[in-house]
């Protein structure tokens, strides 16, 4: 049969006549039967090749091409040949062009032959300007293949975006987003040019051009933005924006998915047009606004109220597909805006009501990532929905509630009480949750450590053993309220202590249970520790004493494991068991130390923490520093200020903390753009003067811990010219000479070796000498100068004194005010106390009523008895100024003149250096005496 | 060629919406309602304004109904059986289905009820539904060889639709009431992108805009849960069909979702018969009906039970205890129950009728459930189809104004709003049918493109901040030629075509010049060489070329002994004394400094050639 097939075709294909549809419906039987011996089908492919290569059979190329096609589709061993076949078909000189395509589809592009087709130019623009549109589409689809130059690509593309025909249109349009993606034009008429071609697709009658244009104008849109420079940039993003708003109230659902994919992938929009599209109403700021771009057919300029409504419309929209893009825009465009936020907060809450499970899922991840960006505000006309979810019948959805709730803060304590009890009541309606729904209630037990305290304390009577002496434990209610209050001593408001200790040995029963919850932030063992560690102290450990060892654990383990993960968000768990558990290994070992060695560990292990500062892993930072201080403050719980040593040590641990944060704002440069900068000059500015405090009222000091400060002031200088934007730039960099001289005057006094930073600064400083903007030229080098710090041990050599001075009025109260005449002077008995002060040192009584500026008041120190220690004396001061009020009340304190600072003040009888405050400001009541 | 738009109903007021538009001679009347607010000749649109002979089945096309409200079909019994129109009617199907139900409501109310003067009768509206030919969505209708309609999903109420007439190349649509936002049993309303040259359009709602549809149903729905756990009756009459459906829905997610055992009661009456259609008719509700359809019916109420009874029987039960609550629609009929429960003060006292006088105690809620597209709605549809022209019907007239105000500013397209019996021409473009010859239509199918980089400075204010400096043209169609001859229709051909039908050659106009150099002699000063020998000629032009070719740096100059050409100038001496194409005086004694330089060049190029002379009378000052 198979041979008598064979010859009949053979005989028909040798012919010069047509292939009828018979002969070719034998061949093809021939090539679709699997049982086909091996040298039929290499014979049919000779007499086919043959066929195909004889000139004068050119009317039936289509034919024998498509059974060439069938053979290399069933047999693709036989592809090799095939290809070469067709290879050498394309070559001749008679091939018809019509035929092209389906010959240049069996060869296959990533096994180019010498004379590769696919890069000829000339074969592609023949093919491309052929006049049958089938040849024009089947190119412009497979533009992939073709190795072209982008220049020809971009031409053909844009010329095809004219073409009469809408499938040749969208090819085009689907072949200009695909070389978005690969090329770099430099030129932006070029780029200007295909985008706002593709903006007028947006209006093109045929629905499918108009779904490739949204793709196009997106995609370009970007390169736009690539190629405009900082300054119009966010003015033509905005323009993106609103132009594809434009599209989200096509009546094509497609194409309003395809919007809102779009409108979620840019990343930078003005809050004004966020905010615009979560109201139908033309805002105040919108109004006037217009964007290049394309409003109809006709008018081009698009205004900003186009926005209007926009996610509102998406979230409304009939067709779940579209609500779920439009979500996702949100989540991706929540971040920009707080504002925006907590706008689309409102809307998201009830699309957690909608019928499609893909949406409320979408939606709950939305929430999620808000969170997670501090962007969720819930209030509480939300809980009802929020929580409604946590009962979901889908078990995706309530993992997704839960997720989004983790990191919810709530406001208020009732808040937080439906909150738990939505979790409790997920927890009996569906126990198969339990362990993540621990693991959650473990979570936000942590972040509302006082809510914790009051709930326990409500619910503590539940919690105890029932008249029969059995708990009821198997009770799921239960088992989450013990969660809820194991997290409360680690939560981050130090304050709560108060949870009956009882209640953690009841939580050791459950530890099984409790512990696969926890499963990801502590192992059983760390449970176990902690657990049996809080149930044996009734108050957390404020009169305790811990040991060295606390502060051992391994930050260079961590630190490699951060390498590891450089994502700066998700932060390895394995850091933050280390930061649960090494307090409580701390509290279970007693052994006595005393405060000073204990301050010297603090301060030595301190040097260990710049590394992460680098890494910018501020949160962990942050965390150790405070477990320190809190430890640290232990010691000095009698005192008001922690003296000595031990203040010095807790005031140097804040600054610490402020550096890091002003280290790591600094350096996250994406932030800096926007509102960072003021961050980063209040952080700074905070630093400086906490510095300042530190030399300034520390008797005592020596030469090496002097020098220690002065490099942080220097490191705080240097970060605030760095940024270049500062407002008093002149004023820096003549505090960074003082301060420069002064470590050159120590330095001098005696040989101690400087760092490579201060050098670096030493010498960038001479090089300029005394020319005023000489810094401005040497930003780069003083930012480079940057990476030459990092933070030194800071060895305390003896004992410091701590300059302090209280002031107080008698009898002075709100309800119990001094009397006063208006306009006429007033006599203030102070009660002043002064610690380490000596007689030198110059202070003032500084009053000031409200905003105006101090009326400031000599003391003469030598006036009054007492010794350097302690002075305790009372002091009658006037107040002139009193304004003619019938009350007024008064700030006054004490203020020491600082000498070594060169800057002078305008007081004409007040002081002449800067003031450094020696205490709060105390509220001194006046008012006029009742007839 | 102009578009006349009668308007006979629904012109700067709501109610018997009625619009006879003639396109190229094709009348159609879109809608056919009655006024509910009128008992008197008023309540029906004034059909003698469209034929004074009264046959109005020849002045006609066609009648199109939108969809099944009263106020846009109610007349059509009238105007079929008793005026005698006998032309095709097209409507929906799910329109052809209730039809017939609210007209034989309404009559009954009108006849049993009120005790009025029967208008049309049962048989009338059976024979006037016989007549009726029902349309699918998107479906293109011929309904004479001209006239094309095509159905458009509107939302609104089941099987409103849009509708879109064409006759020749003349387009418009007819909205009737749409809805651009999706209910939860209905979707919103969809329609191509259509070359148009009218939209009329409802304007309901044309200056309000509505919040979010979801804090209208949370409102809702917590009033209703809110007086039910209580322990409260709620009443909630609706007086539109799909507004019952609607509700019911809403309430059942919300029974079903938050589990409440309590008994939801339907008031026996249209809504049964309705929802076994919507039921039926599932392709026509929203897409979210249409998605749970395969498990379940969205119109099967799990949770509806069926009584008969009158919301108003009812209401004089309830309405005096504190507990109960009333939900009112948006809009209600001034002097019904509902009018008088919208603006009074709880508690107070509400006279029925004369006898009858009530205290209303209850708790009152209102609904804002619309299914009218708001303002931004509209401007969506309008901006979405961008016709040439828009006329607004069914709205009232001070905020129609402002609408039109609004579409005319932001939009730039012309707005109209016609009063009743007001009628309106629209023009079009006049566009005729065509032949094109094989040579046109291959050149047509080659592309033709070229780019353009347009001056900035050329553009006027409002393109210049957003028109690319790149442009794309393909003028391959705009390149033919239409050839219209005696007897024959029109034809457009291809330009090389064109001659050879007419038999002609192609004659090009050609501008010439010619004018008088002064050549200093600077080779030998030597006065007696009458004539330029030809060998100083051709180093004149070359000097000539040269100097261009610094001049002209963007053009290719040719120097070709003889003369020089630059695109299509050419310039060369010129010795003829009489040449044709010199300026000037000629001075009777030939000055031997003087040369005559004849130019020529195509019109295309007018601009470069005088540039060109300019450059060369230069050169006498230049050397």
């Amino acid at each position: 049969m198979e041979h008598r097939l064979l010859s009949v075709t053979h005989s028909t294909l040798r012919e010069d006549n047509n292939l009828s549809p018979k002969s070719a419906a034998a061949v093809l039987s021939l090539i679709t039967n699997p049982f086909t011996s091996d040298s039929t089908l290499s014979s049919l492919l000779e007499a086919l090749v043959l066929r195909l290569h004889n000139p004068n059979s050119n009317s039936d190329h289509q034919k024998v091409l498509s059974l060439l096609s069938a053979l290399s589709h069933h047999h693709p061993r036989l592809g090799h040949r095939i290809a070469a076949a067709a290879h050498a078909f394309i070559l001749l000189p008679s091939t018809p062009t019509p035929s092209l395509p389906h010959a240049l589809s069996l060869l296959d592009p990533a096994h180019p032959f010498q004379t590769d087709p696919f890069s000829d130019e000339s074969l592609f623009l023949s093919l491309c300007f052929w006049q049958c549109v089938k040849t024009r589409r089947w190119i412009l689809r497979n533009l992939s293949k073709f190795r072209v130059r982008p220049s020809v690509l971009i031409t053909v593309l844009l010329g095809f975006t004219k073409d009469p025909y809408p499938y040749i249109r969208e090819a085009a349009l689907d072949g200009l987003v695909m070389l978005s993606n690969g090329i770099v034009v430099e030129d932006p008429s070029l780029v200007e040019g295909c985008y706002f071609r593709a903006v007028e697709l947006l209006f093109d009658a045929e629905k499918s051009v108009r779904l490739s244009a949204v793709r196009a104008v997106s995609e370009w849109g970007h390169l736009l933005l690539a190629l405009k420079g900082d300054k119009t940039q966010r003015e033509w993003s905005d323009a993106l924006f609103v132009q594809l708003c434009l599209m989200i109230r096509d009546t094509d659902a497609e194409i309003r998915v395809a919007a809102f994919n779009a409108l979620g992938k840019i990343r930078t929009v003005s809050e004004d047009i966020l905010l615009q599209t979560l109201s139908k109403k033309t805002l105040a700021a919108t109004k006037e606004k217009k964007y290049p771009g394309q409003y109809t057919a006709k008018l081009f300029n698009i205004p900003a109220t186009a926005a209007a409504f926009t996610f509102v419309h998406g979230l409304e929209d009939e067709f779940y597909q579209v609500r779920r893009s439009a979500c996702h825009a949100l989540q991706m465009l929540t971040v920009l805006s707080a504002e925006f936020s907590g706008g689309a907060v409102h809307v998201l809450m009830d699309i957690l009501n909608d019928d499609s499970m893909v949406v409320r899922f979408q939606a709950l991840e939305t929430l999620h990532h808000m969170a997670m960006h501090d962007h969720l505000k819930v209030e509480e006309s939300h809980l009802h929905m929020f929580f409604g979810t946590l009962l979901d019948n889908n078990g995706l959805i309530r993992s997704a509630a839960r997720k989004a709730l983790q990191f919810t803060k709530l406001q208020k304590l009732a808040m937080f009480r439906s909150c738990v009890n939505g979790l409790i009541k997920n927890l009996e309606l569906y126990p198969q949750d339990e362990a993540e729904i621990f693991n959650v209630l473990y979570k936000i037990g942590r972040t509302h450590g006082k809510f914790v305290t009051s709930i326990i304390h409500e619910v503590s009577q539940e919690l105890e053993p029932s008249f029969d002496g059995k708990l009821s434990f198997d009770k799921k209610r239960t088992a989450a309220l013990l969660v809820l209050a194991i997290s409360a001593p680690v939560s981050l408001e130090r304050s709560i202590c108060s949870i009956p200790p009882r209640i953690y040995s009841y939580a050791v029963t459950l530890l099984g249970r409790l512990s696969s919850g926890l499963v990801h932030v502590m192992d059983q063992n760390t449970l176990l520790a902690y657990l049996s560690h809080c149930s044996k102290f009734t108050v957390a450990s404020t009169s305790e004493n811990f040991e060295g060892e606390l502060l051992n654990f391994d930050l260079k383990n961590s630190f490699t494991h951060l390498w590891k993960k450089s994502d700066a968000f998700s932060f390895p768990e394995s850091m933050e068991l280390k930061k649960v558990t090494t307090p409580v290994h701390g509290y279970l070992l007693n052994s006595h130390i005393k405060a000073t060695s204990c301050v010297e560990i603090v301060l030595w292990k301190v040097v260990e923490l710049w590394p992460l500062i680098k890494l910018r892993c501020m949160n962990d930072v942050v965390q150790t520093l405070r477990s320190w201080k809190e430890e640290l403050r232990n010691f000095s719980c009698n005192s008001r200020h922690p003296a000595g040593v031990l203040g010095f040590a807790l005031r140097y641990l804040h600054v610490i903390k402020l550096l890091g944060k002003a280290w790591a704002c600094y350096f996250s440069q994406r932030n800096l753009q926007f509102t960072e900068m003021g961050v980063l000059e209040a952080l700074l500015h905070k630093m400086e003067s906490r510095l300042k405090e530190m030399l300034c009222r520390h008797a005592g000091l020596s030469r090496g811990e002097k020098l220690h400060i002065l490099e942080l002031m220097l490191v705080a200088y240097t970060l605030r010219l760095s940024c270049g934007v500062t407002s008093y730039f002149e004023d820096y960099i003549n505090k960074l000479k003082n301060v420069l001289c002064l470590v050159e005057y120590l330095q001098k006094e005696g040989l101690v070796e400087l760092s490579h930073f201060v050098n670096e600064l030493q010498n960038i400083s001479c090089e300029i000498g005394h020319s005023e903007d000489g810094f401005i030229y040497k930003l780069d080098r003083l930012q480079k100068s940057l990476n030459l710090f990092s933070l030194k041990h800071i060895v305390l050599s003896g004992e410091l004194k701590y300059l302090d001075a209280e002031v107080d009025v008698c009898d002075n109260e709100f309800q119990n005010p001094l009397p006063f005449i208006p306009g006429l002077p007033v006599g203030i008995p102070f009660d002043i106390t002064l610690y380490n002060i000596s007689s030198e040192t110059r202070l003032w009584i500084t009053t000031t009523l409200g905003e105006k500026s101090a009326q400031f008041v000599f003391l003469d120190l030598s006036e009054f008895g007492g010794s350097n220690e302690m002075r305790r004396f009372t002091f009658l001061s006037p107040f002139f100024r009193t304004p003619l009020a019938k009350r007024f009340s008064l700030k006054v304190s004490i203020a020491m003149e600082c000498l070594s600072e060169d800057q002078h003040f305008k007081h004409c009888n007040g002081p002449k250096h800067e003031l450094i405050h020696l205490c709060k400001g105390k509220e001194v009541h006046l008012s006029m005496p009742v007839k | 060629m102009v578009i006349e738009c009668l308007v006979l109903g629904a012109g700067q007021e709501v109610g018997k919406s009625c619009v006879v538009v003639t396109i190229n001679g094709k009348r159609i009347m879109f809608d056919c309602g009655m006024h509910m607010g009128y008992l008197d000749h008023r309540r029906y649109p004034d059909f003698s304004l469209i034929s004074k002979s009264h046959d109005f089945t020849r002045s006609l096309s066609c009648i199109i109904i939108t969809h099944f409200h009263l106020d846009h079909i109610g007349a059509l019994p009238y105007f079929t059986q008793v005026c005698g129109y006998n032309g095709p009617i097209y409507m929906t199907y799910p329109t052809k289905a209730l039809a017939p139900l609210m007209l034989e409501d309404y009559r009954k109310v009108m006849v049993d009820r009120r005790g009025e003067e029967e208008q049309f009768s049962s048989e009338h509206i059976v024979e006037c539904m016989k007549k009726v030919t029902a349309v699918d969505l998107k479906q293109t209708i011929q309904v004479d060889e001209d006239l094309q309609i095509r159905a458009y999903y509107a939302g609104h109420v089941l099987g409103a639709a849009m509708f879109y007439a064409k006759v020749g190349d003349a387009a418009i649509v007819y909205t009737g009431d749409y809805n651009m936002t999706p209910d939860r049993h209905l979707g919103a309303a969809q329609i191509d992108r259509l070359q148009l040259d009218l939209v009329i359009t409802e304007s309901t709602y044309a200056t309000t805009y509505r919040d979010s549809k979801y804090v209208r149903e949370r409102e809702f729905l917590k009033a209703v849960h809110k007086c039910v756990a209580s322990g409260g009756k709620v009443l909630i009459p609706t007086f539109a069909l799909g507004r019952a459906q609607e509700l019911c829905m809403l309430l059942d997610d919300y029974w079903e979702r938050m589990n409440l055992k309590v008994p939801i009661y339907f008031s026996a009456g249209l809504t049964i018969q309705a929802n076994m259609y919507y039921k039926v008719l599932i392709n026509w509700t929203s897409q979210k009906v249409k998605d749970t359809y395969a498990t379940r019916n969205a119109f099967d109420f799990k949770n509806g039970m069926i009584s008969g009874g009158f919301s108003l029987e009812v209401f004089k039960q309830w309405a005096p205890c504190e507990k109960n609550l009333v939900t009112l629609p948006g809009y209600c009929v001034a002097g019904t129950v509902g009018h008088k429960l919208m603006s009074a003060k709880i508690p107070t006292q509400i006279r029925l009728d004369e006898d009858v006088q009530i205290n209303v105690r209850c708790q009152i809620h209102q609904l804002s459930f619309s299914p009218h597209t708001d303002a931004k709605g509209i401007m969506d549809l309008v901006k979405f189809l961008s016709p040439k022209h828009v006329i607004l019907v069914h709205g009232e007239k001070p905020k129609m104004v402002t609408l039109k105000e609004k579409i005319q500013s932001e939009l730039g397209i012309q707005c109209y709003l016609p009063a009743n019996s007001e009628s309106l021409c629209i023009p079009t473009t006049h566009h005729i049918k065509a032949g094109a010859s094989d040579a046109f239509v291959r050149s047509c199918l080659s592309p033709n493109f070229k780019f353009l980089k347009t001056n900035s400075a050329e553009l006027d204010d409002s393109h210049k901040r957003t028109m690319p400096l790149l442009q794309v043209y393909d003028d391959r169609v705009s390149e033919g030629i239409l050839t219209l001859q005696k007897n024959q229709s029109p034809k457009v051909v291809n330009q090389n075509e064109f001659m050879e039908a007419l038999g002609v050659e192609k004659h090009e106009v050609k501008l010439a010049h010619c004018f008088r150099v002064y050549i200093p002699d600077s080779e030998s000063g030597d006065a007696s060489d009458c004539l330029p020998s030809t060998s100083r000629k051709g180093s004149l032009l070359h000097l000539i070329s040269e100097k261009l070719c610094r001049e002209l740096p963007d053009f290719d100059v040719q120097d070709c002994q003889e003369h020089i050409q630059i695109q299509s100038v050419v310039v060369s001496f010129c010795s003829n004394e009489k040449c044709p194409h010199r300026t000037g005086v000629s001075l009777q004694s030939v000055d031997k400094k003087e040369v005559h330089f004849c130019c020529s060049w195509s019109v295309a190029d007018d601009a470069l050639a005088w540039r060109i002379v300019a450059s060369i009378k230069n050169l006498e000052l230049d050397t």
